[in-house]
C-alpha cells in the first residue's frame, strides 16, 4: 500500500495526536517567554540611557518617569508576572521607541512581512522543487550538473550582497524594477485591511497602487527565495533519488503509466515529506530571517522591527519580535506535524 | 528523449514568463518616474514621533522644522544668530534672566485658528512637563507667562543667554493648544502620566509651519503635504515631500537615478562616486559634533591618566591633522570643544597642534616609564558613517610615536556608554553633538559638569576655568559672550583633560534639479525652501 492511500483514516487517533501537538506548544510557549525575557533583561545595558538623550539621562525626574512607565521600577519576577498577565491578555506592552502597544506594531509590521515572505516561499517552492525534480531524473547529465552548482551558489551567496547587486543591476543600471520601499513615493498607502498592499489596494479599486506595490515586491521576494531555491533543490532532488528506484515505481513504469504521471503521483509524492520538512523551515526562515533584506530594502517588516528594537534595547519590542519569530517556528512545525500526519498515516499513531 | 524535450520546454516557458513580467515592470516603471512634484528625501530614521515636544531626534527635527513654526529661527547654513519667526523679536534684560517676546498677529494654525501667547505657554509648560528627552531645554526657565494676546515672558533664575537659541529648537515648535487639549494633550504638572495627545500627533499635525502632515510611519516613511493657510515666510515650494527610511548604500543609487530627491546619510567615504557626478550637486560641510579624546583626571581611575604632564604627553603628541583626513573629505579640525559655526567657536589657528618632541618631554617629565593604559571606545557605533574603531587605532599609533601604550578596549555602546557615564574609563573616545546651537551647552566640559565628571575632572579641580565658565555662561552680550567663550576653550586647551580631534564631514546629496538644498547644523535642512529649476 502506498504511503496516504489508507481508506480508513482512524479520526480519534488523529484526534489525540492533534491535542497531544497543541499541549505541548502552550508549554513550548510559556517557556519560550521565560527564556525570552530573562535574555533579554540579561543584557548588559540600561534601557533608560539607549531611549533617553544624553541630557535627560542625566535628569533623576526623566528617568524615574521613564523607568516607572516602563515597569522598570519593578523587581524582575514582578516584571515577568505581570508581563504574562498581559500576555494572556493579549497584551505585550508599549514599545519605548514608539510609545505605542507592541500587538498594534507587530499588526502593523508582520503582514509587510508575511506579503513578501509568501510570494517569496512561493518562488521558491515552485522554481526550487520544479528544478529538484528535473536534476533527479536527469541525474549525472549536464543538467543535474548545472542545476547542482546553481543550488550551491544559492546557498552560498551572501544575502546582503544579493541585495545590493539586485539593486544595482535592476533598479540603477537597467532600471527595470524600483528600488526601495512598498510603493513609489507618488503613490500613498491603500486603507489598511490585511495589510498586504497589493490585496488592499485591489480591495478599494486602486489598479495603478497595486501594479506598484507588485513591482515592489518583485526584488526583495527573489532575493529571499534565492537561498531557499537553492536549498530545496538540493533537497528535492535527494529525496526523489532516494524513491525513484523503489520497486513500486519500477512498477508503475511498466505498467506503462505515463512518466509525468509517475514522477508527480508516486515519485513526488513519496519524497514529499523530507521536502515539507524543508519548505517549512524555509517559510520560517523567511518571515523571520528578513532582517537584512528588509533592512536594504527599506521594507517595513518584521526584520526592520527587530533591528530597530535591538539596537535602541527596546525590551518591550524585543520581546514581542521574540514571541512572534517562537510563534511561527511553532505553528509552521505544528502544520508540517499535522501535513506528516496527512500524508503518512504511520506518523500519526507513532 | 521525450523528457529531456519536455524538461526544456518547461525551462523556456520559465524563461518566456520570468521575460513577459521583467517587461511589464519595465513599463510600469517608465510610467511612475513621469511623476512630478513630490521631493523625495532618503534618510536612516531614528524617528520616535511626531510630537514636537517629545521628539528630540535628528529625523523628528527636520519633520518639525516644517510642521511647527518657533519663536525664533536659524536661516540657511547659519546656527549663531536668531532670526525673527512667529515672534517678531525679543527684549532681554540686562542680567538676562528675563526674555520678552512680541509675536506676530497674522500667524494661523493649519486650521485657521489664530496663533496666540497661550499657545506658546501651553506648549513651553507641555515640553517641561512631559519629562520628556528636550525637557531639559527649559529647565533654567522658571516662568512662563502670556501678557495679553502677543507677549510671551520667560523668567530664569540664573542668567540664561542661550534662550534666543534654544527657542528656535523644533522641540519648541507652537502647538495649536485648543486642538491638542481637545485630544488628551495637557501642559499641567504630570503632564507625563496623563498626556495622551502623542498618538493624535502622529496622525495629525497641529502647528503653523509651511507644511501638514499626511502620513506618518516611525520605520517606513513620512509625507507632508503643503499648508494651504501658511502665513510665513517659508513659503513650500514643493506640493508634497516624501521622507524615506533608507540605508546609506541605497541611498546612494536612488540619488543618481532621480530627480527631485535628497539623500542625507552618506559619509564622506559613501559619497565619493558622487562627486563629479553631472546628475548630483554634493556639499561636504563639517557637521557639528565633536570627537573628543579624554585623559582620566581622577587618580582613584588611573595615576597615569590623572598625571598633568602624561596628559600633556597626549595632548602634543596626536597627530590632528591626520584625523581630519581619516575622517574623509568636508572633515574639519575641532579647535575646541564649540563647533566651528557656533558663537565663540575658535579659529583653527589657536589649535593645538601636534610637537613629538615636546609630548616626549612632557612624558620624561611626568615620571612615568613605559606607560600602559586602556583606551575605551563603542565598537559597534558609528556617526557620520565613520566608525570609532578606525579613529581609536590612530590615536593608538599617535601615542605609541610618543611611548605610551594605548590597549584598545571597544565594547558594545550599551556597555561603553554606561562606563563613560560613570566616569570609569581612562582613556576614552567619544562625540558630543549639540543638544542647541549655543556654546552654553559646552559649559559641561568644565570641572563638575556633566562630561567632565565623565573625565574624572571634579569640581574645584581649576577654579580660574570654572569662574570664566560662570562669567562666560552668565553674559547677555552676544560679542563679549563670545571672546569669553574664546578665552575659556584657549585655558582648556592648554590644561584640560579633554583632546577635541575633529568635526566630521556631513553629506548632503541632491538631484541636480533641486534648488535651496542647504545644509544647517540644528536642522539639517529646511524642506521648505527647497525647489526645482
Amino acid at each position: 500500500m502506498l504511503p496516504g492511500r489508507s481508506r480508513t483514516r482512524p479520526p480519534r487517533v488523529f484526534l489525540r495526536f492533534l491535542a497531544r501537538r497543541f499541549v505541548a506548544l502552550v508549554f513550548l510557549g510559556l517557556g519560550i517567554t521565560l527564556v525570552a525575557f530573562l535574555l533579554t533583561n540579561l543584557v548588559p545595558g540600561d534601557p533608560a540611557a539607549a531611549n533617553l538623550g544624553q541630557r535627560a539621562i542625566e535628569d533623576p525626574a526623566a528617568v524615574a518617569s521613564f523607568r516607572e512607565r516602563y515597569g522598570l521600577d519593578k523587581s524582575l519576577p514582578e516584571q515577568y508576572g505581570i508581563y504574562v498577565w498581559r500576555l494572556a491578555h493579549a497584551d505585550l506592552g508599549e514599545s519605548q521607541q514608539a510609545r505605542l502597544p507592541v500587538t498594534q506594531e507587530l499588526g502593523t509590521f508582520i503582514p509587510a512581512t508575511a506579503e513578501l515572505a509568501l510570494l517569496s516561499i512561493l518562488i521558491a517552492v515552485v522554481v526550487g522543487v520544479g528544478l529538484g525534480i528535473l536534476a533527479a531524473i536527469r541525474q549525472n547529465r549536464l543538467t543535474d550538473h548545472l542545476l547542482r552548482v546553481l543550488s550551491l551558489t544559492g546557498v552560498s551567496m551572501p544575502t546582503f550582497w544579493l541585495a545590493l547587486v539586485a539593486l544595482y543591476v535592476f533598479f540603477f543600471r537597467l532600471a527595470w524594477l524600483p528600488g526601495t520601499g512598498r510603493l513609489d513615493p507618488q503613490f500613498s498607502e491603500p486603507r489598511h485591511r490585511t495589510g498586504f498592499f497589493t490585496i488592499d489596494a485591489l480591495l478599494q479599486g486602486e489598479w495603478a497602487t497595486a501594479a506598484d506595490a507588485a513591482r515592489h515586491l518583485v526584488l526583495p521576494a527573489v532575493v529571499l527565495a534565492l537561498y531557499n531555491i537553492g536549498l530545496l533543490t538540493r533537497y528535492t532532488r535527494t529525496a526523489v533519488l532516494e524513491v525513484v528506484n523503489h520497486d513500486y515505481i519500477r512498477a508503475a513504469r511498466a505498467k506503462g503509466i505515463p512518466e509525468r504521471r509517475v514522477v508527480l503521483r508516486h515519485v513526488l509524492r513519496a519524497a514529499l515529506p523530507a521536502v515539507i520538512t524543508v519548505i517549512g523551515l524555509a517559510f520560517a526562515n523567511v518571515m523571520t530571517g528578513a532582517v537584512l533584506v528588509e533592512n536594504i530594502f527599506a521594507w517595513p517588516g518584521i526584520g526592520q522591527y527587530a533591528y530597530r528594537s535591538a539596537t535602541t534595547l527596546d525590551l518591550p519590542a524585543i520581546m514581542g519580535v521574540s514571541l512572534f519569530v517562537a510563534v511561527v517556528y511553532i505553528v509552521v512545525n505544528f502544520i508540517v506535524d499535522v501535513l506528516y500526519g496527512v500524508i503518512d498515516p504511520r506518523i500519526r499513531v507513532a | 528523449m521525450r523528457t529531456r524535450s519536455k524538461a526544456w520546454k518547461a525551462l523556456l516557458a520559465a524563461a518566456a514568463l520570468l521575460a513577459v513580467v521583467v517587461a511589464a515592470a519595465t513599463a510600469a516603471a517608465d510610467s511612475s518616474r513621469a511623476a512630478a512634484g513630490t521631493l523625495v528625501v532618503d534618510k536612516s530614521f531614528d524617528l520616535k514621533t511626531a510630537d514636537p515636544q517629545r521628539q528630540f531626534e535628528v529625523t523628528g527635527g527636520i519633520v518639525a522644522h516644517v510642521l511647527y513654526d518657533t519663536l525664533l529661527e536659524f536661516r540657511g547654513s547659519d546656527v549663531a544668530t536668531p532670526r525673527p519667526s512667529i515672534a517678531t523679536g525679543y527684549k532681554a534684560s540686562k542680567d538676562a534672566k528675563t526674555y520678552t517676546f512680541t509675536l506676530r498677529k497674522d500667524v494661523r494654525f493649519s486650521d485657521g485658528t489664530p496663533l496666540t501667547a497661550k499657545d506658546v505657554v501651553f506648549s513651553y509648560r507641555r515640553l517641561i512637563n512631559l519629562k520628556g528627552n528636550p525637557s531639559f531645554l527649559l529647565g533654567g526657565v522658571t516662568s512662563i507667562g502670556a501678557k495679553g494676546n502677543y507677549t510671551v515672558v520667560l523668567k530664569s533664575k540664573t542668567p540664561n543667554p542661550a534662550l534666543p537659541a534654544i527657542v528656535a529648537n523644533a522641540s519648541l515648535g507652537i502647538v495649536n493648544s485648543k486642538v491638542v487639549k481637545a485630544n488628551g494633550g495637557t501642559d499641567a504638572v504630570g503632564a507625563d502620566k496623563t498626556d495622551k495627545a502623542e498618538a493624535f500627533l502622529n496622525r495629525t499635525s497641529a502647528g503653523t509651519g509651511p507644511y501638514v502632515l499626511k502620513s506618518f510611519n516611525t520605520t517606513s516613511r513620512v509625507e507632508l503635504t503643503a499648508n494651504p493657510r501658511y502665513t510665513g515666510r517659508r513659503k513650500p515650494k514643493f506640493a508634497n515631500v516624501v521622507m524615506r527610511n533608507v540605508l546609506a548604500p541605497a541611498q546612494l543609487l536612488s540619488v543618481q537615478r532621480g530627480t527631485n530627491e535628497i539623500s542625507i546619510d552618506l559619509s564622506p567615504d559613501q559619497a565619493k562616486p558622487l562627486f563629479g557626478n553631472k546628475n548630483v550637486n554634493v556639499q561636504a560641510v563639517a557637521g557639528p559634533n565633536i570627537w573628543f579624546l579624554f585623559a582620566n583626571s581622577n587618580p582613584k581611575i588611573s595615576e597615569i591618566t590623572s598625571n598633568k604632564r602624561f596628559q600633556n604627553a597626549i595632548r602634543y603628541g596626536l597627530d590632528y591633522s591626520g584625523s581630519v583626513r581619516l575622517a574623509g573629505k568636508g572633515s574639519g579640525r575641532a579647535a575646541g570643544v564649540v563647533p566651528s559655526q557656533f558663537l565663540g567657536a575658535l579659529g583653527d589657528s589657536a589649535a593645538i597642534e601636534q610637537n613629538l618632541a615636546k609630548a616626549k618631554a612632557e612624558l620624561a617629565a611626568s615620571g612615568l616609564k613605559d606607560p600602559e593604559v586602556e583606551l575605551e571606545f563603542p565598537s559597534d557605533f558609528t556617526s557620520s558613517g565613520l566608525s570609532f574603531g578606525v579613529i581609536a587605532q590612530k590615536v593608538q599609533a599617535d601615542l605609541a610615536k610618543v611611548g605610551i601604550k594605548a590597549n584598545l578596549v571597544g565594547k558594545p555602546i550599551a556597555t561603553s556608554l554606561a562606563n563613560y557615564r560613570a566616569g570609569t574609563e581612562q582613556l576614552g573616545l567619544w562625540l558630543w553633538g549639540p543638544d542647541y546651537p549655543d556654546p552654553n551647552d559646552y559649559l559641561v566640559f568644565l570641572p563638575g559638569q556633566l562630561v567632565g565628571l565623565r573625565a574624572g575632572w571634579a569640581a574645584g579641580s581649576d577654579a580660574t576655568l570654572e569662574a570664566l565658565g560662570r562669567k562666560a555662561g552668565s553674559t547677555a552680550d552676544p560679542a563679549v559672550r563670545g571672546k569669553l567663550f574664546k578665552q575659556l576653550q584657549t585655558q582648556l586647551n592648554q590644561r584640560g583633560p579633554f583632546f577635541p580631534l575633529f568635526q566630521p564631514g556631513q553629506v548632503v546629496a541632491a538631484s541636480k534639479n533641486l534648488t535651496g538644498v542647504v545644509y544647517n547644523a540644528q536642522f539639517q535642512i529646511d524642506l521648505s525652501t527647497i525647489g526645482s529649476k
